[in-house]
């Protein structure tokens, strides 16, 4: 047998005679990336991926079909290599029409994979969804409450109808799942030995508790709250989100074995350099509790309130005394919350005084809807500018009318004074929901923003101090909505369980492929309306804080849930070429020009063809012909509007086609779908 | 399939005793079958593929590769519009804008009353006389758009005589 | 006393056969021999009667002669009296065309007749296959070519020794002779022409080569759109073996050869030898992966040899005269000579055979006597879609491999389009993309998508649609697909665009900063506009539009519908009063 010398990336290695380099480095190790190529099939060459640069070899070659010759010198990873095949791959996603994920999905900041769990749900498969949300989301039935959902905003059904409603749906499932006898509990590695200390059980402490936990690692979660949920218990009110289902969601977590120490107030009780200490890592998970003030004469009169120290107060069990007439000043959720909170304390007068109109409010509709059912008296274009009060108690609010300028930074359209347009409102109590941020006692070790909020790495979530992680409302930007703050915390703790074995991991955003769609081309969908979720009379409702909405009953959940257009791709896990793009740094819009049309075709005999999502690499043509020795497959055309066709007229060739499965098989990516159960390997 | 009945297969048996067990002849076979009917009929696609052991995707395959080949039936008279690097230096697009105008089909179209289809070709190897146009075999070359309405009105003459 | 007419397609297309039967007519009963001749490659010129006296020698050369002119040439040639047809006679300075060129390969055509093995054997024909059947061994052959340095002629310029000996030494008995006559390139036309004008020198030359490689069967792979090349090509081949020049036991010999034609059905890739073979297999012409090189595994999966057409035609000369004679001529590194297809805003257009050597302000001026209309000249295409366009600073570059590589173009396969003034560059690019991406075999990846999406990304920029950085984006691109392009048509495609940017850089950036096109040919960048105050009313503009877009009454001022206009210029070309404008 003859063998030869080659040497790849400077290992010298020894091979036979007549093997390709893709072969010989397979064989050593060395990953040489590949995307038309199958071992069961001639060599093509079509992609262009595999290339790699010889010395002495003006060109690049193809591993997959070079023979390797004595002597040789290849590089497998130099800049020339790598930006051909970048190139080659953004040419290829050019011309890739599909969705990887749904846009509910790559909406969701946490990418929850909603496209599944509501297949799940639709298919009645509960605990699987919750399986799959759980993936990402540590707190689903209270999440499932209040989250947003800007999966909804995305969903594509928006193009049909109105779209699918992911959250209640989640809601559903979780909530179901907890009522089974065997309620799932996410699996814990083994100990690992390494112990972290979280400061805050809010949202993002809770995650970061949640997900190292699962990876093996001592969580002690440490508050300065009598009880655990952060905002979620101190911020948001019962009849959105009752504290027993909470409570419920975080004993999940104690089960798997996370420990809680409230009432310890770090600066007081403990300081951040005793716990640097005494732990591999911490990570400030603070939140945002420091009302902004009311910009505003007289706010230091009696009757005037931060919004997040209304709502702490009833969410600690007490019951402020506000009077009837109670104003409150902000267009936000916290804004709704206060409230609507007014009112089922018993108020008779509740405003909501925002400087905008509706359509600027950063409140979501369905709040600013159920507050105005609740008869909270939106006064749009007012803005306060003074308070006045007898013996310091607070009895007048005076307000400026205003109008709508030019839009701002933020791309909202800028309030302006009108001059002399003033108003005087009578009021009990004015309470200010103009945002809110952190209090900073205990972490002036670290550095802050401009802002005030925690400096911390944008993807490594480092803080000045070594080992010192910070997430959530606390940090740079400052406040968000609840899945932000799970998204960002699940990021952190892929770099926390780095440095906690002392490397670094780098936070790439995946590429997904990403297909445009328009309302003609969802125009032969059947129109479904959403399946309304069942609310709480509306007049028992606003007399105390019990929940308000109803969760899905089972059959409208399954209904629902069979709404889902399925835009996501079946193959996304499996998808050779998403996990190939995902390794290089690509911007196909770069490249952005004609592309194939999108349209599916059931023309195979078990299987659909989608035209838009094929890359033309012929492995199914290829594997047809040359290891199923049917030729049934053909490409049709020549260069860029070339297609693959199957060719079938004698019913011998579609019995013959029937179930061999090998195109599906073979194909990279969802261009070929099973229409049958796959086949017993 | 629409045209599965019109088409008579026995014409084209000669071509397939011929060559039909000779290896490498597919090209050969469709090139003398579109001479036969002008096209290439989808059913003589599957006679030759019984003929041959091709299957009918490889021969689709083929078909559809070589610009010569045509899946629908063909006016009487076919242009080759020359698009060569010397025709479009000498403006053969305002001769193609001429014959759009003057026939009212664009590239691979054909005319209504079935006399003229015209199709771009790559080049005709007459660069010295670009612009330049084939039909049915005879070169035209320096054309201007006179001339070419001229000569398209001589085969339109020529029609209405016959 | 003899007449002669030039019927290649070229001569015919422009009325030759017309001619010919004019003068038949006229002829009669008269003792004048009337005959054919290939193209003399003075395709300006067509139709060309060459007038021969009983010697054989040419006596006069009557150019653009038409079907009327019959009976005078008649009475003229049979009076013996030829003063009278003195103003069809060739010019003295269009004779220069001829004069400067040096022919080897068109030795024979446009002098005898191609449909006659007479006239080919009167005229050394088959001396060669003679000399190398009776006393040569095939390395010997080979060892001849190597002294010659021919290199093949089709564009990448291997030693064809090299092919020849690879092939006689890979192993098997089966071996291949394959004669690429798929001459794609659009502005080639100097395989047809030898196909046309000379089809017995491409047969002796394939038979010399299949002697020296061991071969008993050769193809020639034409391409369809040539009939009439075909038409002499068979005929050619059918008295060759008549005569045995070709077939079995070839002049008495041991050595057996056939060679058969296989039209190709239009692509260009199959110019492309992987392609090429896999086309003569009744496959889609898609390339293979090389290696195997056909040397090694080609046809059928056997030894194959590919050289085009004049290639093969310089054989039997380099064999009859000796591979030193050829070797005299030309540079060091670029043996013998070069047929270029000149075409394009030149004078003298036509086939032009030179030593290499020469510089392209030779071929361009002083042969083809520069540009005509009076305009400027701008820049010369080369290599066609393979090639790049040549500045005039660069007019001095000699013609020799590796010189033409180094301006970024390659000596291709010899079309030579010249441009003036009124071709834009950035159009000129986007025309090259649209051939190559239309002709795409489609199979990999960085040809299939990088050509389409160079042709997507210049075909905004000649739209006012450009935007800063894609030129960059353009280089990038073009350097990826030449890195990554499977066969030699996506490897080449960027070099069109690769030039003109390098060339004409300032071009590019006129379409996309200033919106602008500077050789006003890009459609959407420029308006035509009738100046009322200058417009005579002589309906001239509106009678050569070819879309009817101007409107008048005659002998008021006319004016341009701009819904309708198509940019043609012929307007702007016609107007004797400078009237219309164009921005």
């Amino acid at each position: 047998m003859d063998s030869i010398k080659i040497t790849i990336d400077d290992n010298e290695l020894t091979a036979r005679k007549g093997q390709t380099i893709l072969e010989i480095a397979r064989r050593n190790g060395i990953n040489i990336p590949t995307l038309c190529h199958d071992e069961r099939v001639k060599p093509y060459g079509a992609c262009g991926i595999c290339v790699v640069e010889a010395k002495g070899s003006a060109k690049l070659l193809r591993a997959c079909s070079t023979k390797a010759s004595d002597g040789m010198v290849i590089h497998t990873d130099t800049d020339r290599v790598k930006q051909a095949r970048k190139v080659a791959m953004e040419l290829i996603m050019s011309d890739h029409v599909g969705d990887c994920r749904g846009p509910c999905t790559i909406n969701c900041p946490a990418h929850t994979d909603c496209q599944s769990y509501v297949h799940e749900i639709a298919q009645g498969n509960f605990q699987e969804a919750v399986k799959i949300i759980r993936d990402r989301i540590p707190l689903p039935s209270c999440v499932g409450r209040i989250c947003p959902h800007p999966c909804e905003d995305a969903c594509r059904r928006n193009l049909v109808d109105e779209p699918v409603s992911i959250c209640a749906l989640k809601r559903f499932a979780s909530d179901t799942d907890y009522d089974s006898e065997h309620s799932y509990v996410p699996p814990v590695a083994p100990d690992t030995g390494k112990k972290v200390c979280v400061i805050g059980a809010g949202v993002s402490g809770i995650t970061v508790a949640y997900f190292l936990r699962q990876n093996g690692h001592k969580i002690d979660v440490l508050d300065a709250m009598p009880k655990n949920g952060g905002m979620f218990r101190y911020g948001i009110p019962n009849y959105r989100l009752p504290k027993d289902v909470l409570e419920q969601e975080i004993n999940v977590l104690r089960y798997m074995g996370v420990s809680f120490h409230n009432n310890v107030c770090v600066g007081k009780d403990v300081t951040l350099d005793e716990l640097r200490k005494k732990y591999d890592a911490v990570v400030v998970a603070i939140g945002a509790w420091k009302d902004q003030p009311l910009r505003c004469k007289g706010t230091d009169l009696d009757g005037v309130i931060g919004g997040c120290e209304f709502l702490e107060q009833i969410g600690l069990g007490k019951r402020p005394e506000i009077g009837k007439n109670v104003a409150i000043v902000g267009g936000g959720n916290t804004a709704m919350d206060a409230c609507r909170s007014a009112v089922r304390l018993g108020a008779e007068n509740v405003y909501i005084i925002y400087r905008r109109t509706r359509e600027e409010m950063p409140a979501e509709d369905d709040e600013i809807t159920e507050a105005m059912e609740e008869g909270v008296q939106f006064k749009f274009l007012y803005n306060p500018v003074e308070l006045s009060g007898e013996n310091g108690k607070l009895t007048t609010m005076k307000v400026q009318k205003m109008r709508l300028g030019e839009p701002d930074e933020s791309g909202r359209r800028r309030p302006i004074p009108l001059e002399n347009e003033y108003t005087d409102i009578q009021v009990d109590t004015v309470i200010g929901a103009l945002g809110h941020t952190l209090r900073p006692e205990g972490f002036e070790q670290l550095e802050m923003t401009d802002k005030g909020t925690i400096e911390a790495g944008l993807h490594s979530f480092r803080t000045s101090l070594d080992g010192v992680f910070a997430v959530g409302e606390a940090t740079n930007k400052g406040a968000t909505i609840a899945i932000d703050a799970i998204a960002q915390a699940g990021q952190a703790v892929d770099q926390i369980d780095a440095y906690l074995y002392g490397g670094t991991s780098f936070y790439k955003e995946p590429y997904y492929s990403e297909k445009k769609v328009s309302e003609s081309d969802l125009a032969d969908r059947p129109k479904i309306p959403r399946h309304p979720v069942q609310k709480r009379d509306r007049t028992l409702a606003k007399s105390d804080f019990q929940e308000v909405n109803y969760r899905y009953t089972k059959e409208d959940a399954m209904a629902e849930a069979k709404r889902c257009l399925e835009c996501g791709c079946f193959d996304y896990g499996h998808c050779t070429l998403i996990k190939r793009a995902n390794e290089m740094p690509i911007h196909p819009e770069r490249f952005a020009g004609s592309q194939h049309p999108s349209y599916k075709e059931q023309e195979l005999v078990c299987i659909e063809r989608d035209q838009g999502k094929c890359i033309l690499c012929g492995l199914c043509v290829r594997i047809c012909d040359e290891v199923a020795k049917k030729g049934i497959l053909g490409l049709v055309g020549r260069g860029f509007p070339t297609v693959v066709k199957p060719e079938f007229r004698d019913p011998a060739v579609i019995a013959g086609c029937k179930d061999c499965q090998l195109c599906f098989d073979a194909c990279p990516t969802g261009a070929l779908k099973l229409l049958v159960p796959e086949k017993e390997k | 399939m629409a045209q599965a009945n019109t088409v008579d297969l026995s014409l084209i048996e000669e071509i397939l005793d011929e060559y039909a067990s000779v290896p490498g002849s597919l090209i050969t076979i469709l090139q003398k079958t579109q001479e036969v009917y002008g096209y290439l009929p989808m059913d003589a696609i599957y006679r030759i593929s019984e003929r041959t052991g091709n299957s009918p995707a490889k021969i689709m395959g083929v078909a559809t590769f070589y610009a010569q080949f045509r899946l629908q039936p063909i006016g009487k008279y076919l242009i080759y519009l020359c698009k060569g690097t010397a025709c479009h230096v000498n403006n053969s697009d305002l001769i193609g804008a001429t014959i759009e105008q003057e026939l009212g089909i664009t590239n691979g179209e054909t005319t209504e009353d079935g006399l003229f289809t015209l199709e771009h070709v790559a080049c005709l190897g007459c660069c010295s006389l670009a612009p330049v146009m084939m039909i049915n075999g005879e070169a035209y070359g320096s054309l201007t758009p006179q001339k070419t309405i001229q000569i398209l009105q001589d085969y339109r003459k020529k029609e209405a005589s016959a | 006393m003899k007449l002669v007419v030039g019927e290649g397609s070229c001569g015919i297309a422009a009325g030759a056969a017309k001619v010919y039967d004019a003068l038949e007519q006229a002829i009669g009963e008269k003792d004048i021999h009337l005959g054919i001749t290939g193209c003399i490659g003075m395709c300006f010129l067509e139709p060309i009667v060459d007038v021969y006296d009983d010697n054989g020698e040419l006596g006069a050369r009557l150019v653009k002669v038409n079907p009327a002119q019959a009976g005078r040439i008649v009475d003229a040639v049979s009076s013996g009296d030829l003063s009278s047809i003195q103003k069809l006679m060739i010019k003295d300075e269009d004779k220069t065309f001829l004069d400067k060129q040096t022919r080897i390969v068109l030795r024979h055509c446009g002098k005898i007749d191609p449909t006659s093995i007479d006239d080919y054997l009167d005229d050394d024909g088959f001396q060669a296959l003679g000399a190398v059947l009776d006393h040569m061994q095939p390395e010997e052959v080979i060892d001849e070519i190597k002294t010659s340095g021919l290199s093949g002629r089709g564009g990448a310029g291997f030693p064809t020794w090299f092919k020849w000996n690879a092939a006689r030494h890979a192993p098997g008995d089966e071996k291949y002779l394959i004669c690429n006559a798929d001459e794609g390139d659009p502005g080639a036309f100097m395989d047809r022409a030898v196909l046309e004008s000379d089809p017995f020198s491409l047969i002796e030359g394939m038979i010399i080569g299949a002697y020296a490689i061991g071969c008993k069967d050769a193809f020639v792979y034409v391409r369809a759109e040539y009939p009439l090349a075909i038409k002499r090509l068979e005929n050619a081949l059918k008295i060759a073996e008549e005569r045995n020049y070709l077939g079995d036991h070839i002049l008495g010999s041991d050595f057996s050869c056939h060679i058969h034609i296989k039209a190709g059905a239009g692509a260009f890739v199959c110019g492309e030898e992987t392609a090429l073979i896999a086309s003569l297999e009744g496959e889609r012409g898609m390339p293979r992966l090389k290696p195997p090189f056909p040397a090694e595994s080609g046809y059928n999966g056997k030894p194959s040899n590919i050289n085009n057409v004049e290639t093969f035609a310089n054989v039997a000369w380099i064999i009859h005269n000796g591979g030193k004679e050829f070797a005299k001529l030309g540079t060091e590194g670029s043996k013998g000579t070069k047929v270029f297809a000149l075409s394009g805003k030149i004078r003298r257009g036509g086939l032009v055979e030179v030593t290499m050597g020469k510089t392209l302000r030779e071929v361009i001026f002083d042969i083809g006597g520069g540009i005509r209309d009076g305009k400027e000249f701008k820049a010369v295409q080369l290599g066609g879609p393979s090639g790049g366009c040549i500045p005039a600073s660069r007019l001095d570059t000699i013609i020799d491999y590796k010189a033409l590589q180094a301006t970024g173009a390659i000596m291709g396969s010899g079309g030579m389009v010249v441009m003036d003034e009124s071709t834009c560059m950035v159009n000129t690019a986007k025309f090259f993309l649209e051939f190559t991406s239309k002709e795409s075999c489609g199979k990999c990846v960085p040809c299939r998508l990088g050509t389409k999406r160079l042709l997507e990304i210049l075909t905004r920029i000649c739209a006012g649609e450009g935007k800063e950085g894609d030129v960059e984006l353009l280089e990038e691109l073009c350097n990826a697909v030449k890195d990554g392009a499977l066969c030699g048509l996506g490897q080449t495609a960027p070099n069109p665009v690769l030039t003109t940017i390098h060339y004409f850089r300032d071009e590019y950036d006129a379409h996309i900063r200033d919106k602008s096109c500077p050789a006003k040919q890009c459609a959407d960048l420029v308006t035509y506009r009738i100046d009322p105050e200058k417009c005579t009313g002589c309906t001239a503009c509106s009678l050569r539009c070819p879309v009817k877009a101007i409107h008048g009454v005659a002998k008021s001022p006319f004016e341009i519908e701009q819904s309708l206009c198509i940019k043609c210029g012929s307007c702007y070309n016609n107007c004797h009063f400078g009237a219309i404008t164009r921005e």
